[in-house]
């Protein structure tokens, strides 16, 4: 396995050759802040490229932040490329972007890392995140060059938190969510952090709702939630930052999860594996006849 | 069980064929129960699966969505997308606390005037054996469990 350090190196004269050759206008990764916690940064210098860092808290899908550069600063005028660092995870939100026609291909200079998981608090032994413990595919889909070696990880299946929620009646789950979504600021921190949440106008905040409301009573709440999980029923590529950035913790993955396994089940397909594919619900086979 | 319970339910018709079997079902004279409120709509297919969501946090105990039969859609393909919305809708909605038997969708064409009484009695029936769905009134006189 490579070294982080020698990661981190690559990295950096990666990102120093590309602003230095112009050919990106930043490039996006991780820096280490003041106090110690990983940040992202945007290096648009080539000495800036010596603030990138690798190691086990880049936990950020930086893909994100593709968002505010795909637009075209003027008229005829294309966007211009940017570089990323991405996780496989994140290598899997690019291939849906792409697909849904929100970036092109070429515009973006991928330089994946292959991840060996995040860790949550302190320490060297600080605990995998768990979603990477669940992570079967750990070198990145999509790249332009690749940092650290490939490595097979086998696939621990592990759908025992979703499953217990399963095995309850359904007025349990209802009470159960609604002490989850109790808690929901609507402060719409796991709408932000989602690579596949880029309306420019959220149905969730509209100047003028008409049938989705603002408040912070149960049922608005919970029609958010639901909304959002929905929204993204076929297109989550399970990289979990919703439930990262939630600051009253509310387990989101419960609920993205199952809507991924569903989508396995009933369609065999898992978002973000090809460009090409498009989400299953935005198509049909001619005939198909589902269980209703 | 609530024996003065009587189910509200919202029905979702499509305009070409089930809103079409609903008026057969009248002009044929066959009773059905009177706890459906339907909603002309132009297509299965514009029945966004929030808007079922809608109904039932709007006070709603039931809610059938009705389209035209696979390959009779009028604007050829619009229920096969709806098919595809609901077979996740349907599982995804009984895992947030909306059991599955409260919503219905099923495929009722202009002809099928007793099927339409049919699908809506059987409706009716389970969600009366269900109960009334205690979310739509949560926080109001229901109190968040603990």
């Amino acid at each position: 396995m490579m070294d982080m350090t020698e990661m981190t190196e690559q990295i950096r004269v990666k990102a120093r050759e590309l602003l230095s050759k112009d050919e990106v206008a930043c490039v996006i990764g991780y820096e280490t802040g003041p106090r110690g916690i990983v940040r992202p940064f945007f290096a648009y210098e080539p000495d800036e490229a010596d603030r990138l860092v690798w190691n086990d808290r880049c936990a950020h899908n930086l893909t994100t932040y593709l968002h505010d550069w795909k637009h075209p600063r003027g008229q005829s005028q294309m966007p211009p490329s940017v570089g990323i660092v991405v996780k496989a995870c994140d290598a899997r939100a690019l291939n849906l972007l792409i697909q849904e026609r929100q970036l092109t291909r070429e515009w973006i200079y991928v330089i994946a890392v292959v991840c060996q998981g995040m860790r949550d608090g302190d320490g060297e032994e600080a605990p995998l995140q768990a979603r990477c413990g669940r992570c079967a595919e750990r070198t990145p889909v999509v790249h332009d060059v690749l940092v650290g070696e490939p490595t097979v990880t086998p696939a621990r299946v592990d759908w025992s938190d979703v499953q217990a929620l399963e095995v309850m009646t359904a007025r349990e789950r209802l009470a159960f969510w609604a002490r989850q979504f109790d808690r929901c600021l609507r402060c719409y921190a796991c709408r932000q952090a989602c690579p596949g949440c880029y309306c420019y106008e959220c149905l969730a905040e509209q100047v003028d709702p008409l049938w989705v409301g603002i408040g912070i009573d149960f049922s608005e709440k919970f029609f958010f939630h639901v909304m959002r999980a929905y929204h993204l029923a076929g297109r989550c590529v399970d990289c979990n930052e919703c439930e990262r950035v939630c600051p009253v913790n509310i387990p989101l993955s419960l609920l993205n999860r199952r809507i991924v396994r569903e989508i396995t089940e009933l369609f065999d397909y898992t978002s973000g594996l090809s460009p090409d594919e498009p989400s299953p619900l935005t198509t049909f086979r001619p005939n198909e006849e589902l269980t209703l | 069980m609530d024996t003065d319970f009587e189910p509200r339910i919202v029905g979702f018709l499509c305009n070409w064929c089930s809103y079409a079997g609903a008026d057969m079902t009248g002009t044929s004279r066959i009773p059905y129960p009177p706890n459906i409120r339907i909603i002309r709509v132009p297509c299965s297919g514009r029945v966004n699966p929030l808007l079922v969501l809608k109904a039932f946090l709007e006070g709603a105990d039931g809610v059938l969505v009705a389209g035209c039969h696979p390959g009779d859609c009028h604007y050829a393909d619009g229920n096969f997308y709806a098919q595809r919305r609901y077979a996740l809708m349907h599982r995804f909605l009984d895992y947030v606390g909306i059991e599955a038997g409260r919503l219905r969708v099923d495929w009722v064409s202009a002809a099928e005037g007793a099927r339409f009484a049919e699908v809506v009695g059987e409706l009716t029936h389970v969600v009366r054996t269900l109960g009334p769905w205690s979310g739509n009134r949560m926080g109001q006189d229901v109190t968040l469990p603990s």
